[in-house]
């Protein structure tokens, strides 16, 4: 889902690149007010642990393989504006360090990938708990769900970017990226699933992290 | 730790080496704007930017083969998200094929647009590798602090740079561990196995930040980083810049001119 360079025209390179910015800005403004900068050196932790995680293929159909984005499990265990910031580091470090995802683009990588999955994860995940009550249960179908809905808001949102580009055409792209990552957010949704309810049988008390 | 690969040339003395951090990242980004701000079909155009990238590779002594490699490594992702275009766009039909039930025609402009981000996206990528290649990743973060980067981020980055490779390595060794205890079953299993994995290791990096913040404090951080490389714009910087601007500004108004 990482958009390279070329792909996008400028109008909608300028437009995800200021809303990215205000999304960051707000972040930075937030985290700064709630954890404090003196967390920093637990939050570049936590983006090099997103960025390994990002490395385990799991299998999705037909032989092809995917991979977790991570926002859902950030926004979840760190709340919605923490992972903003760390999802931002880790596309700005893809971008450079492997480019993966192009520059310019980065302000679309960094909206689809980090504000709208962090969002909609974390909203998502506190209206699912709030359902079916903060137990294991809710936690697990919370989780699930809101990974489930990361992955295929984030990559619609890429298939619009792409279509406004004149890039694809929009019913073409449109329902292969959601189609394709309608399965792969299963994939995403499960391990989310599985690694809340592993922090929930060893360390619990970081899930209520965000609360504090 | 086999990552080498990073920063392995970024330690050279070049024209490109020594220039500041600042100045690579902006006449890089202006690059970038240039090459995808340029109209379908200029062949001539896409040529001058190869030139042009290839000389500063070559400048910059780092290996034109190796960033040639790093290049085609990132090419499969982009043809994966280019590969419908030459199919969907309207106009001339270039041919028309059955494969299996459905009928599908590639048009001329079709082909044209597809190559035409192909070009955009390989140039770009080029002139990445280049900026990476010859930086060090810690005035690369320096650089983008002095441009206003908020600072939070650029010492989320320098720490991320730090510890990605203890990461990695420990994903490694977990995926080492799984294969060896010849992981199978069904999806469901593996996807457990998966998760299980990510977890533990979320709980290790946790437990890891909450370490090595604790070391910090008893050594006095206070939430500033000190450092004493302090890259200057300099008349080189102003010069390079000059004369990559000009070029690029030429590529545009020739664009414009004969469009």
């Amino acid at each position: 889902m990482h958009i390279p360079d070329g792909f996008l025209n400028v109008a909608t390179v300028a437009t995800t690149c200021a809303v990215s910015a205000g999304g960051v800005g707000g972040a930075v403004r937030m985290v700064g007010k709630k954890l404090g900068e003196k967390q920093v050196p637990l939050m570049g932790i936590l983006a090099a642990f997103i960025f390994a995680a990002q490395m385990l293929n799991f299998p999705v159909a037909g032989g092809t393989s995917g991979h977790v984005i991570g926002a859902a499990l950030a926004a979840i265990l760190l709340g919605p504006w923490a992972a903003v910031l760390i999802m931002s580091c880790v596309l700005i470090a893809q971008s450079l360090i492997f480019q993966d995802g192009g520059l310019l683009a980065l302000g679309a990588n960094i909206f689809n990938m980090g504000i709208v999955a962090s969002f909609s994860a974390y909203y998502i995940y506190k209206l699912v708990t709030w359902l079916a009550g903060a137990n294991r249960r809710g936690t697990l179908i919370g989780g699930f769900l809101a990974a489930w809905f990361s992955v295929f808001l984030a990559s619609t949102c890429c298939a619009i970017e792409l279509a406004l580009s004149g890039s694809s055409p929009f019913g073409v792209v449109l329902p292969a990226m959601a189609g394709v990552h309608a399965l792969i957010g299963i994939g995403e949704g499960l391990i989310t699933g599985v690694v809340l309810s592993l922090v929930l049988a060893t360390r619990a008390d970081l899930l209520q992290l965000q609360r504090t | 730790m086999k990552h080498s690969f990073l920063d392995q040339y970024s330690e050279g003395n070049s024209l490109i080496h020594r220039l500041d951090p600042r100045t690579k990242l902006i006449t890089t980004l202006f690059f970038i704007l240039v090459v995808v701000l340029t109209p379908v079909s200029r062949w001539q155009a896409f040529a001058l930017y190869f030139i042009l990238v290839a000389t500063l590779i070559i400048i910059s002594r780092v290996p034109p083969l190796y960033v040639l490699k790093r290049s085609l490594l990132i090419i499969p992702f982009v043809v994966l998200i280019a590969v419908f275009i030459p199919f969907f766009k309207e106009g001339e039909v270039a041919g028309s094929y059955n494969i299996w039930l459905w009928q599908v025609t590639v048009t001329h402009s079709g082909i044209q647009v597809f190559l035409n981000i192909l070009a955009k996206s390989w140039l770009s990528i080029l002139s990445l590798i280049l900026l990476t290649a010859a930086t060090r990743f810690s005035s690369l973060l320096r650089g983008m602090e002095q441009l206003r980067l908020p600072r939070v981020m650029v010492m989320i980055l320098s720490f991320m740079y730090r510890y990605i490779f203890v990461l990695v390595d420990e994903v490694m060794r977990m995926k080492q561990a799984r294969d060896s205890r010849n992981l199978g079953g069904g999806h469901l299993r593996q996807i457990r196995t998966v998760g299980n994995m990510i977890g533990t290791l979320f709980i290790r990096s946790y437990e890891r930040g909450e370490r090595v913040y604790a070391a910090m404090m008893a050594r006095g951080f206070d939430g500033q980083t000190r450092t004493l490389e302090n890259p200057s714009f300099v008349q080189r910087d102003f010069l390079f810049a000059l004369a990559l601007g000009l070029v690029l500004v030429l590529a545009i108004v020739l664009n414009l001119w004969y469009l």
